[in-house]
Order: C-alpha cells, then structure tokens, then sequence
C-alpha cells in the first residue's frame, strides 16, 4: 500500500506546483501587457449620427494568451438616462503579439434631445461607467471598472434673441433684424441653418428668414437673421419661431416672445 | 548503561536527522515563498493584505510541516498531516471566500475569479487529506501486522 500512497503523493505535488506556478506566473505576466488609448476620435456615421473612436492597442507580451478582452462604456446623465452605450470585444489576445482595436461609441443627438433640451441649452456632468474584463491566461476572469464624471459642453449655451430692430424696406415692408448670440461650449464645431419665423399676436405669420451659423468649438458666436414682414400685419407683441438643422441635429420650434 | 548510552544515542540521532530533514523542509519551502513573492509583487501593491495573507498561511503551514517531520515514524506525523491539507482547505475559504476577489483601489474597482484556482487547490487538497488517512491506516495496519518469524 506504500507505493500507491506514495505515487499519490507524488501526483499531487506535481499538480500543486503546476497550479502555483501556472497561477504565478499568470498574475505576473500582467505587467508586461500593455494598454495604450489614443486621443479620442469624432465623426460621423452615415445616418448622421456622432460617433466617437477611441482607437487602442493592446501589446501582450506575458506568458499567456488574453481572452475574451472586451471594454464596455456607458454614459448616462444625473437622471439615469443612457446617453449611449459601447462595447468592444477580441476574442483571443495572442502572446508576444499587439492588438490594434476602436472602441466606437454612438450619440445620436435626436434621441437625446427628446429626453431633454437641457442638453442644447446648459452645460451638465455626464456619468461614465468603464469596465475592461479579460480572462488572465484564458482561464482567470478579471474584471476592472471606474466611474468617471465628465463635462458636457452645451452647443447653444446662453442662446438669446437680442434687440429687434425693425427698418423700412419699401412701402409695404418692414426687414426685421433679429440677432442672435449663443456660446458653443460643445466638443464638436456647430454648422448649421438657424431659422426664424416671426408671428404676430393673432398667430399670424408674418415673415421667416434663415442664416447659416458656423461656430467653432468653444468660441462665442453672434449673428443676425434679417426678416421682411409685412406692415399691415404687425402687431405691438407677438413672437418668434427658431428653429436649428445641423448635420447632428434637428431641432425646434422653441419660441421667444416680443413686444 | 551502554545499552541505555546507546539507545539514547540512537534516539539523538534520529531526532537530528529528523531536525536536519525538517530544518531544509522549512528552509526549501521558505525559500520557494520568497522567489515567489518577488514574481507576485504587483499584485501587493495593489491589494495591500495579499503579502500578509500568503505570509500568514506559509508560516502556518512550515510550522505545521517541521511539527510533522519531528513526529515522524509515528501516528502523529499523519495525523499532522491531515491536518495541514484540512488547514490549506480552510485557509482558502477563508481567504477566498467564493472564489471572486473585489478589491477598490482609488477609484477603481477591480474583480478577479478565482473559482477554477479554488476548485482545483480544494480538490488537491481534499486528495492529500485523503493520502493522510490511508497513510494512518496503513500504519496502523503494519503495527497490528504480527511480526514474521
């Protein structure tokens, strides 16, 4: 019976030094893996939508192959919203090798702007949950996340209508001039058409005019759109219609009274 | 006497073989720690308590280790023995808990599975618990056995 006790024995410490030095060497391999994340990329999809690219290389060179790598990021507002969600996933990471991988997110602006104008109008904090999961060697599951806050920059911040004011045009005609003033705080450039349609107390419509706006990120922008109405109709109060159609969003009518 | 000089000399030296045989046990296994904790390194830095745990558990288990080769040649030494596989056992419940690990570090939240590891170190340990008892029944076995002629 001491032979079979005795290879027993043997098996086993052969099997706990594999499991410790596989388990070890597994853990310490970690450290010459290598995650590097560039400057995170805008543009746009086909259906006009905003994406975000944050291009990622991943250099393994441990003992092991990574599997299953995927990171997942969720951004939603102070509400609970989810403003968008992302995921990424490689199958298999091989040894000594290196990984080049965008992980894509997609804001569709319209859907957002349903939920709440805020996000046109006021600057806000946004929540992002990140989570990167691997499986360490193919067989232990890591899992690592953060939440983070970011700014949201708002691309109307402080839009106003200014003083109108109104010349003769010809007899019967009046141009009004309507300015406008906003800051784009957003992380993108604004181009877009800005339109004004103007009504009279009785909800009669007077005149509309469009411009062209062309702000850059995080600069101030003011401008003008010029209205020809008619005389007859004016009344001493009544209000104005602005409508916006960027490439990233539709948005309007949101109405600004005068007298 | 020179019977009796001789027989406690004979115990002196079994028990200093044993000490010997105990003292490199310790010594090896000591010594196969310290290379590890050097390849396991960041993951202290990480997880602060990691060093302490796996210090803690080595030195249990050398002390139990010499308890067990000084106790050699008697029924003591399995039992020792089983009781460092039921040790490792419940050492690895209590420092594993289920298998999932979740240490927070700053604003970071990083889990790892261990369940596969904790499976597979439980059943090994289980099958050295089980080489303890029919170790203690073979000893008991070949004390029982009468003696040939």
């Amino acid at each position: 019976m001491r032979i079979p006790i005795r290879m027993i024995g043997i098996a086993t410490t052969f099997f706990w030094l594999f499991l410790i030095v596989f388990f070890v060497s597994a853990v310490y391999s970690v450290k010459d893996v290598r995650f590097d994340f560039e400057d995170p990329q805008m543009g746009l999809t086909a259906d006009d939508k905003i994406l975000f690219s944050l291009p990622m290389t991943i250099d393994n060179r441990g003992y092991y192959n990574i599997g299953s790598f995927n990171v997942t990021t969720e951004i939603s507002d102070k509400q609970g919203y989810i403003i968008t969600h992302g995921c990424t996933f490689i199958s298999v990471i091989e040894k000594g090798g290196q990984t080049i991988a965008t992980h894509n997110m997609i804001i569709d602006m319209n859907d957002l702007l349903q939920n709440s104008q805020d996000y046109l109008f006021n600057d806000t904090k946004l929540k992002v949950h990140e989570t990167v999961g691997m499986e360490l060697a193919e067989v232990i599951p890591v899992q690592i996340s953060t939440n983070l806050s970011i700014h949201w920059g708002a691309p109307l911040y402080n839009f106003v209508l200014g003083e109108v004011e109104y010349a003769t045009s010809n007899r019967t005609h009046l141009t009004v001039t309507v300015p406008i003033s906003f800051e784009n705080h957003a992380f993108f450039n604004l181009i877009g058409i800005t339109e004004i349609c103007m009504y009279n107390s009785t909800n009669a419509s007077l005149g509309r005019g469009e411009t062209t706006i062309e702000a850059l990120q995080n600069a101030p922008y003011r401008g003008h759109i010029d209205l020809t109405v008619p005389m007859a109709g004016m009344t001493e109060n009544g209000y104005f219609k602005v409508y916006y159609s960027t490439s990233f969003f539709n948005f309007g009518p949101l109405v600004f009274p005068y007298d | 006497m020179t019977e009796e000089r001789r027989g406690f000399r004979e115990t002196l030296q079994k028990f200093t073989v044993k000490a010997l045989k105990a003292t490199i046990k310790g010594i090896l296994l000591y010594g196969i720690y310290l290379v590890l904790t050097i390849f396991l390194t960041p993951v202290s830095e990480i997880v602060p308590s990691f060093q302490h745990t796996i210090e803690t558990f080595v030195m249990i288990y050398i002390c139990l280790m010499v308890v067990g080769e000084l106790s050699a040649g008697t029924i003591f030494q399995h039992f020792l023995s089983a009781a460092k596989a039921l040790f490792v056992i419940i050492y690895l419940i209590f420092a594993l808990g289920n298998g999932v690990i979740s240490v927070a570090f700053q604003n970071v939240n990083i889990v790892v599975n261990l369940r596969l590891f904790l499976v597979i170190a439980m059943l090994l340990s289980l099958v050295g618990f089980a080489k303890s008892m029919l170790q203690t029944i073979n000893f008991l076995n070949e004390k029982a056995e009468p003696p040939h002629i």
